[in-house]
């Protein structure tokens, strides 16, 4: 190894940071390849990064309690020789110095009053479209909507790869075999779900992370992860089916699911980019499913 | 003037950022402890704004004053904080076990997603310092962070959640 391709631990630290330019990013990728053990370390550390953010981000998007509303625009509320009050309520300020502190005291709690009603109206409304959207995505796929193919079960195969990708591919652990050992994946979805590739998504600047046996609609089915430079996750879902269509996309919730079979499985590729690059990557997966029969099955 | 306003008024859409960081850096401390750090570093960066004794270019410049005014205030505060209690994830005892400056860099870095440099200008030490203290924190979370048991609580609550709204 040359001093030029050498990778220290902090560089390591730097690809998952997002602190490399590109071209030390693939040399560290590439020194990834070759030793297993720092690619581990690197997952790991993903995995901690992703268990923060589990564990954390809730925080974030609760609605800040009244006492932090605006808390930087109002002076500090202990006045120098005084005690801090820690009461956990509105820092009122100096009270005093207001013309008309009562009235003052009055709108403010009115103002607290349409606060806390907004902020729980805010809530409702949130939590009824997440049950609404939830809804319209598990019945995206209604089968009166193509009477001319045979009925599908109630639960579609786009559908189930989109609960697959939102179960899977955001998780801490997306993938239960990561892509370094490609091998061991590939055997496996051969004996559980009957066919196994895995398609290079490189040209569509996707890097296979991995994958995982997922529960199919009626069949064991398999789920391949891709990742993005910048983070984004794409699936591809696969399970033993009858009919043979062409792809057909459709959206919902923001990720695109596109949906076609070949050989006697169906595909689903899932995820949340753009629908052109969704659709370019869809069709190189479906152009490597099916090329060189011999490894299919 | 106007601009010292937009700043001091842009800070609050900083809030609910501060307040993750803050319940991570108390790690199961208890949230009043981190409501209080943050609303005393947004207070005081406030003040100090209009004082003019902190002339913030933009409001990322202020962001990165409101985040060293919270570790600031929290060394101090967290010195002899309670520790997890057994409800936590093993992620909260894993980061309760880290050193007070591995945990703020930590933290800045991971899951807040500052870049080395600001995240070094934050805790006030050299990027050297600041990647030695997140390579030591890494190193001694470990597996603590591998376990998909976080994420998992996580996603129990969230479909506890969805189960009320339905």
């Amino acid at each position: 190894m040359t001093p030029s391709t050498l990778v220290e631990e902090a560089d390591l630290h730097a690809l998952v940071d997002g602190e490399l330019d590109p071209e030390r990013r693939r040399k560290v990728e590439d020194h990834l390849l070759q030793h297993p053990e720092d690619a581990a370390l690197v997952e790991g550390w993903r995995r901690q990064n992703a268990a923060l953010r589990a564990a954390f981000e809730p925080v974030a998007l609760e609605p800040p309690p009244l006492s932090l509303r605006e808390a930087a625009a109002r002076p500090p509320a202990p006045p120098a020789g005084q005690g801090p009050v820690e009461t956990g309520a509105i820092h009122w300020g100096r009270p005093g110095a207001a013309p008309h502190p009562a009235r003052k005291l009055d709108d403010i709690r009115a103002a607290r009053r349409r606060q806390a009603l907004a902020s729980t109206l805010l809530t409702l409304v949130a939590g009824a479209a997440v049950a609404v959207a939830a809804l319209l995505f598990l019945a995206s796929r209604p089968p009166a909507q193509d009477p001319t193919t045979r009925a599908i079960p109630a639960t579609s195969y786009a559908a189930r790869a989109g609960l697959t990708y939102v179960t899977y591919a955001l998780d801490a652990r997306p993938v239960e075999i990561d892509a370094a050992r490609r091998g061991e994946l590939l055997a496996w979805l051969q004996e559980r779900v009957g066919f196994s590739r895995a398609p290079d998504l490189t040209g569509a600047g996707l890097r296979l992370l991995g994958g995982r046996v997922a529960p199919g609609v009626a069949a064991p089915a398999a789920f391949l992860v891709y990742e993005r430079d910048d983070g984004a996750r794409v699936g591809l879902y696969f399970e033993r089916a009858d009919a043979v269509a062409a792809p057909s996309g459709q959206r919902g919730q923001g990720v695109s699911v596109i949906e076609w079979r070949a050989g006697g499985f169906a595909f689903a590729f899932v995820g949340a980019l753009p629908p052109d690059v969704m659709q370019a990557a869809a069709e190189a997966a479906a152009a490597a499913v099916v090329a060189a029969p011999s490894e299919a099955r | 003037m106007g601009r010292t306003a937009d700043i001091t008024a842009g800070l609050g859409g900083a809030t609910p950022a501060l307040r993750r960081y803050a319940r991570a850096l108390c790690a199961g401390a208890g949230q009043a402890i981190a409501d209080d750090l943050v609303q005393s570093a947004l207070q005081s960066v406030g003040a100090r704004i209009r004082a003019r004794e902190l002339r913030p270019a933009d409001l990322a410049e202020a962001r990165i004053e409101a985040y060293a005014t919270l570790v600031a205030l929290a060394e101090k505060k967290l010195a002899n904080a309670p520790g997890p209690a057994s409800r936590h994830p093993p992620i909260v005892h894993g980061l309760a076990g880290l050193r007070f400056d591995e945990r703020a860099v930590l933290l800045l870095v991971s899951l807040e997603g500052f870049g080395y440099d600001a995240a070094s200008r934050i805790v006030g030490a050299t990027r050297e310092v600041a990647l030695a203290r997140l390579m030591r924190a890494r190193a001694a979370l470990g597996a603590e962070g591998s376990r998909p048991v976080a994420p998992l609580e996580g996603a129990r609550r969230a479909a506890s959640h969805l189960r009320v709204v339905k």
